[in-house]
């Protein structure tokens, strides 16, 4: 009969086997599902790499023979690509802009002062994200076209402007509530205005959360691609989404230029949010864990 | 002119336009909140106000409109402020002036940007706007009122030329019901398998995992629907060369399929479930690390198996970070026009794969059915309407019963 | 130079008052220190008097000057707060200098005045460092030099010990006394800790529920408090207090219960509306009850008690007794021997007796 000692160590390795055995399983399945997850993006680079004659082909190698970087200086000399960056650019760098100050003052407002409608004003923020999609697309277009603002800048930043302010608001909102009062009593004391109090003291604080706020105005923005449809109509005035899905129609597709020209708009999308989604992820906990 | 030049010039232009609007406003309300009592209040605001309204408007539109415009925003303006000063006066006094103009801004915005077009969505739904009335509303803002006829016609014609309402709407469902559904299992799974004991690893995937969703939604769906290319796509080349491998498959009828024509809405969902995978892992996985593993090591010691503590534990305890998470995931599928416009959208596209919502953006902008869709709109809006209210009675009910 | 007062102050939050006309008037060059439990108003009342909340009554001035309708920065005043304050972007000095900042002070009477603050203070070499690479007395003192830098005309201090350890508690009030003196400007001082009330205080106003129970000098609300309130709460042990009646014998007052009879010394009114003899409360506190019968002080009769529980403290014991169904609280030198359980006499110092009516606390003198 085994010792107790000896029944011990066997039991040990067993469960260490199947400790393994399990975690092998685990470590498989995590690599089929990046595998899935990643490919379509890993095809669109060999795509973009592929050499000029052989743009269409069921060639499925990730390096395909004859690697050239030809249709990335195609897509930007045949095409407004570059133009189409700047414009998406400058609309987003402005809604941005104009988005988190709006929201930053508001969330004050909102943490700080009792008035009648902070309870409203706030459900109703959270109520505009109950409306349909598409459903203010029409009065939109409609408004701006009487405006005459269809195809310029002003038009796409007056559009973009508002939408992502109730989020904006709420983070802000809720990252202000997690700074204490007396900083902003002692500054009163000190001599500043209840403003004052708000512009070098509060507002130095906050930047994570305006960051936050920046980050997600930019990304909604820079991604979108409905309204610009509706609102943009001149190929040169196009931000790079309505650009790119020109360049794969239905049955005459640019293949190569649209897999060069999505690989150089989505690394630096792709960099810039994996480095900011810590703070995306606390950001979004912040305001809720401090109610 | 150098268009960079041109453009750079836009932008400044764009931002003094903003700016100078903001300031006026701002002005506007200082004004009004702190000198209520001076002497020359009233004076100065019925002159100035006008005055300042039409010097915006001339500003944004150039110095040549015509005579009835420049009368027409001196006399509205007037007669709004013999409104709003007495009531600035008499019934404000300056109460709570710094938090009103700190949200004013944002709030006037939101006001202009999504209630006025809400509500010009719903006159919209009553009046008859097509590409023969769209000339004459531009130039007189006049429509011609045709009741609920808009109405009927959503619920027995369909929008687009094939696809009726009650078939969107039964689509709707379907898609919104097992998106969800594959999200949260999908992102459970995956979840409880980060969860694992799998060291310096686990960043790595995570980071991989996560792409979807980092990605600019434009590239990855049609990045996926190019994998569903008849011909082209990775799919396809896939089974062809299975078939090729294993010839007794093409008896059992397995071949390539004609995704986008024959199978749109599969398509589509496959799509869309790739894409939501990842944001439902993320949340549950920091639900999952939140829980303290003194609950684990306490039922294993009372003797729990591996699943009665996944039952007893893991998911009560999860549930207050998955019910926002799927609330919201339910909200953003039901109202998800990308994938489905991406992927069909194009003239030539399919009905076959339209939601509601899809339906909607088509009819307006492909169509120009610009009224049906005003009234499919208002339609759908108060479908979710009830639907919300009803759950969050829903819900608000059950929080009662736990006390 | 500078004085404060409040005539009449009121503070309502919708319905409910939390102050009760209170008014006060505070010396120039005083200590007045706020003291009470929590919920009693006295930050309320230094809050209104800083400008962060506002005056639904009454009126409060500085200097002759009333202040209701100013904010907190025209009114000459600076305050340290329970969690210090300090502004964590900024480093010590730029803390310290922040307010002389905001006025447009030249830059070199900024530096002269932040060194003499910090020499004042012994922070020094803190100046470059942020609030968050300091402990928590170095935080407060820089808390406090940025309120001397500005050199207010009146200094408020909201709980400003309640956060530092025991140790550090002990050596903050010596430098706040010391402070004092150095810097002649009234002080108003909230705490509800009743020892740094009375190591502080030039005056102490007790307050409870709204009122103030007591205003008077440190002494005077030791030895003469105004009522059972602030027997009770000031002074450390806490004031004994037993229940019983008033009884003439012969030409004497004796105060009785089942336990005990002790002589009344001194005079007072005699029973009307304000006081009932039948219902009074006798307070004594702890080190003016002796356990042996000590020759020059002014003793009772002996009073028959069983001993419950010794403690010993170092230098003195703390001796609890029961005496019938009430228990007392004695302090005795350490040579006391006495065991639990041992049956054995006291004596109380009549001089330091205390009376006060059973349902309006007041003192009865």
């Amino acid at each position: 009969m085994d010792s107790m000692p000896d029944r011990y160590a066997k039991e040990l390795k067993a469960q260490k086997r199947r400790q393994f055995i399990w975690l092998a399983c685990v470590h498989a399945i995590l690599i089929l599902a990046c595998i899935v997850s990643i490919y379509p993006l890993l095809r669109i680079f060999s795509v973009s790499l592929r050499p000029g004659d052989r743009l269409i082909s069921t060639d499925l190698s990730l390096i395909p023979a004859g690697a050239s970087f030809a249709s990335y200086a195609n897509v930007i000399k045949s095409t407004f690509f570059l133009r189409w960056l700047w414009n998406s650019l400058v609309i987003t760098a402005a809604t941005s802009l104009i988005g988190v100050s709006l929201a930053s003052t508001a969330g004050y407002a909102f943490s700080r002062f009792k008035f009648p409608g902070n309870r409203l004003g706030l459900t109703l923020l959270l109520g505009t994200q109950m409306i349909p999609a598409g459903m203010l697309l029409l009065p939109l277009f409609l408004m701006i076209m009487k405006l005459g603002l269809v195809n310029t800048y002003l038009g796409m930043v007056i559009s973009y402007s508002v939408s992502s302010l109730p989020f904006s608001i709420w983070i802000l909102k809720g990252y202000y509530d997690t700074i204490p009062r007396s900083l902003e009593e002692a500054a009163l004391v000190d001599g500043t205005t209840q403003f004052g109090a708000f512009y070098r003291i509060v507002l130095p604080l906050s930047t994570p959360a305006l960051a936050i706020a920046f980050l997600f105005n930019f990304t909604s923005s820079w991604n979108e691609y409905l309204v610009a449809r509706v609102i943009l109509s001149d190929s040169s005035r196009y931000t790079w989404t309505l650009g790119l899905f020109e360049l794969q129609g239905q049955f005459v597709t640019q293949w190569g230029m649209f897999a060069a020209g999505s690989i150089m708009v989505t690394i630096p999308v792709l960099i810039v949010f994996l480095y900011s989604s810590k703070w995306l992820i606390s950001g979004l906990t912040l305001g809720s864990v401090k109610g | 002119m150098n268009p960079l030049v041109v453009s750079l010039a836009e932008v400044v232009q764009m931002v003094c336009f903003v700016g100078w609007g903001v300031l006026l406003f701002e002005l506007y309300l200082y004004i009004h909140f702190n000198k209520f009592d001076e002497k020359w209040y009233f004076p100065a605001v019925l002159i100035g106000v006008p005055v300042s309204a039409l010097v915006f408007a001339i500003t944004a539109e150039g110095a040549d409109l015509p005579g009835g415009v420049i009368g027409a925003i001196l006399a509205y303006a007037f007669v709004f402020e013999l409104f709003a000063a007495p009531f600035f006066k008499y019934i404000v006094r300056g109460k709570h002036s710094l938090a009103y103009m700190m949200i004013a801004p944002g709030f006037v915005g939101l006001a202009l940007l999504i209630a006025y077009p809400l509500v010009f969505e719903f006159y919209l739904s009553f009046h008859d706007l097509k590409l023969t009335t769209l000339k004459m509303w531009a130039e007189t803002g006049t429509l011609p009122f045709v009741g609920f006829k808009q109405f009927k016609a959503v619920f027995t014609l369909p929008p687009l030329s094939e696809v009726t309402f009650l078939q969107l709407l039964g689509r709707t469902l379907w898609w919104t019901f097992i998106n969800v559904f594959f999200h949260v299992v999908g992102g459970f799974c995956l979840a409880l398998l980060l969860n694992q004991n799998i060291g310096k690893m686990r960043g790595i995937y995570r980071t991989l995992l996560v792409i979807p969703w980092a990605m600019p939604q434009v590239v990855a769906v049609l990045a996926m629907r190019g994998e569903f290319h008849s011909e082209y796509g990775f799919i396809n080349v896939m089974i062809i060369r299975l078939v090729a491998k294993f010839p007794f498959l093409a008896h059992l009828g397995i071949g390539p399929v004609q995704w986008l024509s024959n199978h749109a809405l599969l398509t589509c969902t496959l799509i869309n479930v790739w894409l939501g995978i990842p944001f439902m892992m993320v949340i549950i996985l920091g639900g999952l690390q939140s829980i303290p593993s003194s609950y684990y090591d306490a039922a294993a010691i009372d003797g729990a198996s591996a699943f009665q503590r996944f039952w007893n534990i893991t998911l009560p305890l999860m549930k207050p970070v998955v019910a926002p998470a799927v609330t919201l995931g339910t909200v953003w599928t039901f109202n998800n026009i990308n994938v489905i416009y991406l992927v069909t959208g194009q003239a030539g596209g399919t009905e076959q794969a339209d939601i509601l919502v899809s339906a909607l953006y088509k009819a307006a902008f492909t169509f120009s059915r610009y009224s049906y869709s005003a009234a499919l709109a208002v339609v759908i809006f108060a479908l979710l309407f009830v639907i919300s209210v009803g759950w969050l009675k829903f819900t608000k009910g059950s929080e009662s019963a736990y006390g | 130079m500078s004085s404060v007062s409040f005539k009449y102050v009121k503070k309502k939050y919708g319905d409910v008052e939390i102050l009760h006309s209170i008014s006060l008037d505070i010396a120039d060059n005083e200590f007045l220190v706020l003291v009470g439990p929590s919920g009693c108003g006295k930050s309320t009342l230094l809050r209104m008097l800083a400008g962060l909340e506002e005056i639904t009554e009454g009126q409060v001035s500085i200097d002759d000057r009333v202040v209701n309708h100013l904010p907190p920065r025209d009114r000459e005043i600076a305050m340290v707060f329970q969690d210090y304050a300090l502004y964590p972007h900024m480093t010590v000095e730029e803390n310290m200098s922040f307010g002389l900042r905001l006025r447009g002070t030249p830059n070199d009477e900024i530096d002269r005045r932040v060194h003499e603050a910090a020499q004042i203070l012994q922070i020094e070499q803190y100046l470059k460092r942020t609030p968050r690479q300091l402990s928590g007395g170095q935080r407060q003192r820089v808390a406090i030099g940025r309120a001397i830098i500005r050199k207010p005309k009146v200094l408020l201090f909201d709980e400003p010990l309640s956060n530092l350890d025991a140790k550090l508690r002990e050596e903050m009030r010596v430098e706040l006394a010391k402070l004092h003196q150095r810097l002649k400007v009234p002080i108003v001082y909230v705490t509800h800790d009743q020892v740094e009330a009375m190591t502080l205080a030039s005056r102490i106003a007790v307050m409870e529920g709204g009122y103030i129970q007591q205003h008077g000098t440190p002494m005077e609300v030791y030895n003469r408090p105004a009522n059972r309130f602030v027997a009770g709460f000031i002074g450390s042990p806490t004031m004994n207090f037993v229940s019983g009646y008033l009884e003439p014998d012969k030409d004497k007052l004796y105060f009785k219960n089942d336990s005990m009879k002790v002589l009344i010394p001194f005079n007072i009114p005699l029973p009307g509306d304000k006081i009932d003899y039948k219902s009074v409360i006798l307070g004594i506190r702890p080190e003016a009850i002796f356990t042996e019968r000590v020759l020059d002080k002014n003793l009772s009769d002996m009073i028959a008690v069983s001993v419950e529980v010794v403690e010993l403290l170092g230098h003195r014991k703390n001796v609890y007794l029961t005496c019938g169904s009430d228990r007392l609280l004695a302090t005795v030198p350490a040579s006391f021997a006495s065991a639990p359980g041992e049956k054995m006499f006291v004596w109380f110092c009549l001089d330091q007796l205390h009376l006060f009516d059973k349902t309006s606390g007041a003192r009865i003198s």
